[in-house]
């Protein structure tokens, strides 16, 4: 390989993870050590202590992050969940039957992925609102699932309209309902799409901020990210526990994202031709 | 629920596609014409009645409320024609926050742009390890935009940052870099953030649409006494352009609606406060929705009008 594309990538690689070292560096020092003028760029002195103190401590700051979090794993979890469910049922329908509207409904669905994401975050309020359901895990889990059940739709249908039509007309005709042939039959072949998915949803949700801000007042559904912007603009949380914050606030993704790369690259490559 | 099929039937075909590699193509697109009776309707209802509901009602209530006054602390809600519109162009806090955007998406749709292409034309070719790379590269994608704010202001922190303290270590001290007294440079170094996270996705769409280019291109241009960098303009450049297209698009709506990083980073500050974050801003803390509902539009409209500019002016059919 030339010298040259070795250094590239070497340089794309360092560009992609140092702001991710840099938090796990301080995250693993002493508040005094951190704010040193005398900069020390690997953790001579580790310590746990940050950690500790997040996960065990009784203290306001560590109590809202242990909070926050079980809210967004809560919300991400059920949102990915509902999501993939009503959108397998969907892509279904849309990619293996002819019904009468069927172009039409299934462009009404696609049509809402070409909106900006904060489109309808006034409305969406408003609605919720209406309904009592702001501040509550089913107003953040419907207003996520109405977000990504388009592109979820899609990929799925992409992915149905893959697998070879044989497979199920040999289903139907050894007599088996349309049901079955898809539980059966076609769920164990779109293992992978749904997969993709579900890691995208998930990805997604996860990622979320200006709607959970709007939609969730308090401590009792406010995501991880939420409460770490809040933090954050506070400037009196020490910057050590608050790189020790976001670092558990990536964890999960990042996990992710290493383990399943190729079912997000898949997924994401997929939802894109629009 | 069908006991009578043994499961070798179904654990058959599964692994065979598996092992296959295949991956979604939308050409593969056959219908069956079966009639079906109402069963693919109820398939279908829970996800129409969600995106009705909840995106294209939404959506109608955007268009029709920014013609209206609607402000909690001036009731009622009355038809009002075009002053939410007139308000905004009045206001020196939104005209800020355009000039501000239109600086952010031209930062970050150039950067992410061109180091998405850079990038995956260092991936074009297959090497050991490079999926490995691929997982990386798209790690900054995967994170949250809030924390990305977080993980960066320890970068930019103008005492023990990462940047100053390279800067003073290797003799250029008092390089302080304060987000939020320059303006220019303070959206540039916030939108540096949002291209951290925006380019992977750069890289991937560019990066399949430069797999579908057949080697034989690259080695006939070689005999022909093409150099690299030639070959690269003459050939990589031109064919990967639906997938530039894409990721120039994906890029306009991310920088366009940017709002979690100078949230993060810079606050309410006017240094860098965007038209998503006014729209925030006017809706949720001067609780004047119908001004919020007119900037929703405003974007809204500019995003669909810049991203068919996009496409008409980069996307070209590729014939392989």
């Amino acid at each position: 390989m030339p010298v040259g594309r070795v250094i590239g990538i070497v340089l794309a690689v360092i560009w992609s993870v140092v702001p991710i070292y840099w938090a796990v560096k301080t995250s693993l020092q002493t508040e005094a050590d951190a704010r040193s003028t005398d900069t020390q760029y690997l953790p001579l002195r580790p310590t746990l202590a940050n950690y500790a103190r997040l996960l065990t401590d009784d203290g306001d700051v560590p109590a809202q992050i242990r909070r926050s979090t079980l809210n967004i794993v809560v919300e991400c979890g059920l949102a990915t969940i509902v999501t993939v469910v009503l959108a397998t049922l969907a892509a279904y329908a849309f990619a293996r039957f002819r019904f009468r509207g069927r172009t039409v409904l299934f462009y009404a669905v696609l049509a809402t992925m070409a909106f900006p994401p904060y489109t309808t975050l006034i409305p969406l309020y408003r609605i919720m609102s209406l309904f009592g359901l702001v501040n509550t895990y089913a107003g953040i889990v419907l207003v996520y699932v109405s977000g990504f059940l388009p592109l979820a739709t899609w990929v799925l249908h992409n992915y149905f309209a893959s697998i070879p039509q044989g497979i199920e007309e040999a289903g139907l005709i050894d007599g088996a309902g349309r049901l079955q042939v898809l539980r059966h039959l076609l769920l164990p072949l779109a293992v992978p799409g749904i997969i993709s998915t579900a890691l995208i949803t998930f990805l997604f949700a996860w990622g979320q901020f200006l709607f959970p801000l709007v939609l969730s007042s308090d401590l009792s559904t406010q995501p991880l990210t939420v409460v770490i912007a809040a933090l954050q603009g506070r400037h009196v949380v020490p910057s050590t526990l608050l790189n020790a914050a976001g670092v558990l606030a990536i964890v999960v993704p990042a996990a992710l994202a290493l383990v399943f790369n190729r079912y997000i690259v898949n997924g994401l490559l997929a939802g894109s031709a629009k | 629920m069908s006991p009578t099929r043994p499961a070798g039937v179904v654990e058959a075909p599964r692994g065979g596609h598996v092992g296959g590699g295949t991956t979604p193509s939308p050409t593969g697109r056959r219908r069956h014409s079966t009639d079906a009776g109402p069963l693919p309707y109820v398939l279908v209802a829970p996800v129409i009645i969600f995106i009705a509901g909840l995106a294209l009602v939404p959506a109608v209530f955007t268009i029709v409320q920014s013609f209206f006054t609607v402000n909690a602390l001036d009731p009622p809600t009355r038809f009002s024609g075009l002053s939410n519109f007139r308000n905004l162009l009045e206001s020196d806090a939104i005209r800020s926050s355009v000039a501000n955007t239109a600086l952010y998406v031209v930062v970050g749709v150039t950067l992410s742009t061109v180091l998405g292409v850079a990038m995956a034309i260092l991936l074009q070719r297959p090497f050991r390890g490079r999926s490995l790379v691929i997982a990386v590269l798209i790690l900054p994608w995967a994170l949250p935009g809030v924390v990305e704010g977080i993980l960066w202001s320890g970068i930019f922190d103008p005492n023990a940052g990462l940047v100053s303290s390279l800067m003073s270590d290797v003799g250029l001290g008092g390089g302080q870099i304060l987000l939020g007294e320059n303006r220019v440079l303070t959206i540039v170094l916030i939108e540096l953030v949002q291209v951290w996270q925006i380019t992977p996705l750069s890289v991937l769409l560019v990066l399949a649409a430069l797999q579908l280019i057949p080697d034989e291109l690259y080695e006939a241009a070689q005999i022909d006494g093409c150099s690299r960098w030639g070959a690269i303009r003459m050939i990589t450049l031109p064919l990967a352009r639906p997938g530039i297209a894409v990721c120039m698009v994906q890029a306009l709506v991310a920088t366009l609606n940017v709002f979690d990083q100078p949230y993060v980073l810079n606050g309410a500050a006017a240094t860098g406060a965007t038209v998503t974050m006014q729209t925030y801003f006017v809706s949720f803390q001067n609780l004047d929705f119908g001004q919020g509902y007119a900037l929703s539009l405003l974007i809204t409209v500019v995003t669909l009008v810049g991203s068919l500019l996009i496409v008409k002016a980069v996307y070209r059919k590729v014939e392989l």
